[in-house]
């Protein structure tokens, strides 16, 4: 049986671990076996997005050592793929890595998602860095569609949600109007991201003023509500 | 340039003001959805798009790489023509410039054609100094000027005036009430204004472009402002950046198919007028002196570093009508010239980092920008080296970077993420208090820390 | 200058002269042939040459061609030539070479602005209407 690695991100083990466990089920469900390597904490995005470049490469040898390069790495979060495979290699000065964000890895593996959303509504929403730097934006969709979801579009599918990382604390005010509008977009069908910044900050906007469930990716596909 | 200044509390506090104003923000989604869709409209229309950006991208850059030597071809160029180039190191030496050329003239009035530059260094109380009236006559920048403000749009500077505050404005000044009604405005306006055309004794203009081959200077409007300032008065001064420098007027064309078409949507602007040199023998109108004042105030310190590809820039808007975060602040909370994306990276390179520091963090860095940039500046990279810089320059506050340092430290260890992580689960009650968790849940419910996933595993 | 056959060998069906006029319509020019409107107070130029794919006319400033004509009055008419319609700028600059007038102008329409509320006022500072009379080729 072939096998992943899977990297749950920090916010994925903090904040979103039914997310993680859903991502982990979505890969067992694809015939891999799943290796988690204990050692792993964070690709260093936090600190590299905020410009702190030397504490961002502290924590990405951390990613370094954890992860071997014997098998693919498979991540639940557009932005960790893209730190880790496009930007922590030049940060600390080594190989790039095997990394997939989770919706591409699962269509490239021709996976076929049980159909526990027929009759739902979702509107998929693209993270940032999935959409313009992975270029990922079909594979999700394939897959939504595939476990019987209706897709709704955003009006404005190609605006940011507002998290950004410290933004959201730097602008608190500027990034909550902006989470307003994705949340007012979806015309009341429930929000599907695979990113957990982008979901954590829709999520916990939502709770403050209303509006539709914000639900992972791996969650929606495995049929459960989970976080 | 103390004014373009922003201290790092700004941002935050205009952007809030410009988010409670709900027509504000009604002007802003409507004319940057519109602009927008023009844009991808008209340049889906154009086959050889991708090609002319990246085309564009090498000439502006092939300039980059000898701006000094197309400086010089430029000055011997239009010399030759018969006008007069003032090259200025400083903002303060360029208004000295114009002020001066003015003050010889006996200049009482000064009609203005669009020109950011002449905002940077502040020209029109230079101006006033010495006694010359200078008046804006493109229609957005009139009215604001009325109204005492800065436009907050690179091509739509008075998006956030209603034609009621238009109408009372131009009532005041007319002596007489004009209608709330765009052809009752026009009008007023057109009236008004053309009677500056017609008595100004200097007509002052920015440069679109500036061809060094030639030596000509090339103005976009669409109103024709800038064709009958630099027409009709018998002297006309032209403010540049010395980054607008194009070799030929072959490259010319390639940024002209660009600058509208992603501006504003259209193929050209109405009027897109090359001038080399003043009048000619025997024309009976045109100006009878032509000043080309070529502006550094910054921009030769970016030639070689990491930001020279920000001299790239054609000042067409595009980057502002697909930022997230502009469409929610306006211009206003970037500063009183540059604004949105090329603002927030231009910005700090022109004053320094010390005196712009909040601007690079004025976004989500989502990336748009780039992907709408007819000429390929890599803007939300440029952001990030910025921040990068706010750190090594020691911009950043000391509390910041020693958190980041401790977290880092904590993070680049299994154990050390272990313990800092069931501290903020045992302080979760306090999370809400202090810091980064505060701003959080300012505006959104805090994330509950639970069971880690690595121990369910 | 170009013949109708080259015309149409360049845009393929299309001869320059029809898109010039799809394309000045387009804009909101008046396009004419042969002989244009007798407006009372009009400005009258000669353009030097005409652009197909915007629907474009080029003024050069001369002893004979002021500047003013076609700036200051409200109605602007000017006269252009069909075989002096080129495809496009590549074509103008190329035509120009290095010898430039004191003043060209390539004029795409009449005057405009949407500064007031995102909406579009027409003759704000240029002329309201613009006509363009072709004439046929010398």
């Amino acid at each position: 049986m072939p096998s992943v690695q899977l990297f749950a991100t920090c916010l994925g083990d903090l904040v979103l671990p039914d997310a993680v466990a859903d991502a982990e089920t979505l890969l067992r469900r694809a015939g891999f076996d799943v290796v988690f390597p204990r050692r792993q904490v964070c690709c260093g995005q936090p600190a590299f997005n905020a410009g702190h470049h030397a504490a961002a490469r502290r924590v990405a040898r951390g990613f370094v050592r954890a992860f071997s390069r014997d098998l693919p790495i498979v991540v639940p979060s557009g932005s960790c793929a893209t730190m880790a495979s496009h930007y922590l290699p030049e940060l600390v000065g080594v190989e790039p890595f095997e990394v997939w964000e989770l919706s591409a890895f699962l269509v490239h593996a021709r996976f076929r998602p049980l159909p526990r959303n027929t009759g739902r509504r979702v509107a998929y929403h693209d993270s940032c860095h999935m959409l313009r730097e992975l270029n990922v934006s079909a594979q999700p969709r394939k897959l939504l569609r595939a476990s019987g979801a209706e897709l709704v579009q955003f009006v404005r599918p190609d605006l940011c949600c507002g998290f950004g990382g410290t933004f959201s604390v730097r602008q608190p005010e500027v990034s909550a109007a902006m989470a307003d509008e994705k949340l007012a977009g979806s015309g009341g069908a429930t929000i599907v991201t695979s990113d957990p910044g982008c979901l954590m900050h829709l999520r916990g906007r939502a709770e403050r003023v209303g509006g539709p469930p914000v639900v992972h990716l791996a969650s929606a596909l495995v049929g459960s509500a989970g976080g | 340039m103390a004014e373009l200044a922003q201290p790092s509390g700004r941002f935050r506090e205009i952007a809030r003001i410009k988010l409670a104003d709900a027509h504000i923000q009604q002007a802003l989604d409507d004319s940057t959805i519109r602009l927008r869709t023009h844009r991808l409209d008209a340049w889906s229309a154009l086959p050889e798009v991708q090609e002319l950006r990246e085309r564009a991208h090498e000439i502006r850059m092939s300039v980059i790489d000898d701006l000094d030597g197309h400086v010089e071809r430029f000055t011997a160029a239009l010399a030759a023509r018969g006008g007069n180039v003032y090259f200025a190191r400083t903002a303060d030496e360029a208004s000295e410039y114009v002020a001066n050329v003015c003050r010889r003239r006996g200049a009482k009035l000064a009609a203005k054609s669009k020109s950011m530059v002449s905002e940077e260094i502040g020209l029109n109380q230079a101006l006033e100094a010495v006694g010359t009236k200078a008046v804006e006559t493109d229609l957005g920048e009139y009215i604001l000027q009325l109204a005492g403000e800065h436009p907050v749009h690179i091509v739509a500077p008075a998006i956030e005036k209603t034609a009621e505050d238009v109408a009372e404005l131009l009532s005041a000044v007319r002596g007489k009430k004009i209608p709330p009604h765009l052809e009752d405005l026009t009008n007023a306006a057109r009236t008004q204004l053309r009677e500056t055309f017609l008595n100004a004794d200097v007509g002052i203009t920015g440069v679109n472009f500036a061809v060094s081959e030639t030596g000509s200077i090339c103005l976009c409007t669409n109103e024709g402002n800038g064709r009958l300032v630099s027409s009709i008065p018998p002297v006309h001064v032209a403010i540049m950046g010395m980054e607008r420098l194009v070799p030929t007027t072959a490259d010319l064309a390639v940024l002209l198919k660009l600058l509208a078409r992603s501006g504003t949507g259209q193929k050209l602007t109405v009027y897109t007028t090359l001038l080399t040199g003043p009048r000619r023998a025997g024309e009976v109108d045109g100006p009878e002196e032509l000043h080309v004042v070529i502006l550094d105030n910054g921009r030769t310190n970016l030639l070689r570093g990491r930001y020279r590809e920000m001299l790239a820039c054609i000042r067409c808007g595009a980057c502002l009508n697909v930022c997230p975060v502009y469409r929610k602040t306006g211009g206003a909370a970037y500063s009183d010239v540059y604004s949105g994306p090329m603002g927030a990276v231009l910005l700090p390179l022109l004053v320094g980092l010390q005196q712009a520091p909040s601007l690079p963090h004025a976004s989500s860095l989502c990336g748009a920008c780039t992907e709408a940039c007819p000429v390929k500046i890599p803007l939300h990279e440029l952001l990030l080296d910025l921040r990068r810089d706010l750190v090594a320059e020691r911009v950043a506050p000391w509390t910041e970077r020693v958190a980041f340092a401790l977290w880092s430290w904590a993070w680049s260890r299994p154990l050390g993420y272990r313990l800092s992580t069931a501290l903020a689960r045992l302080g979760q009650p306090l999370a809400g208090l202090v810091g980064p968790g505060r701003a959080w849940a300012r505006v959104r419910a805090l994330p509950r820390l639970g069971r880690r996933y690595r121990d369910r595993r | 200058m170009r013949d109708e056959a080259e015309h149409e060998a360049l845009s393929g069906g299309v001869t320059l002269v029809e898109q010039f006029v799809a394309n000045a319509e387009a804009v909101g020019c008046h396009v004419h042939r042969r002989t244009g409107p007798d407006i009372e107070g009009a400005g009258v130029s000669t353009a030097l040459y005409g652009l197909a794919d915007t629907g474009s006319v080029v003024l050069a400033a001369a002893p004979d061609e002021p500047r003013r004509n076609s700036l200051l009055p409200d109605v602007h008419v000017t006269m252009l030539a069909e075989d002096r319609i080129l495809p496009g700028l590549d074509e103008l600059f190329a035509a120009l070479g290095p010898d430039l007038p004191s003043a060209l102008a390539i004029v795409t329409g009449p005057s405009r602005s949407a500064d007031i509320e995102q909406k579009l006022a027409v003759g704000v500072h240029g002329p309201r209407e613009v006509h363009v009379v072709l004439l046929p080729p010398a």
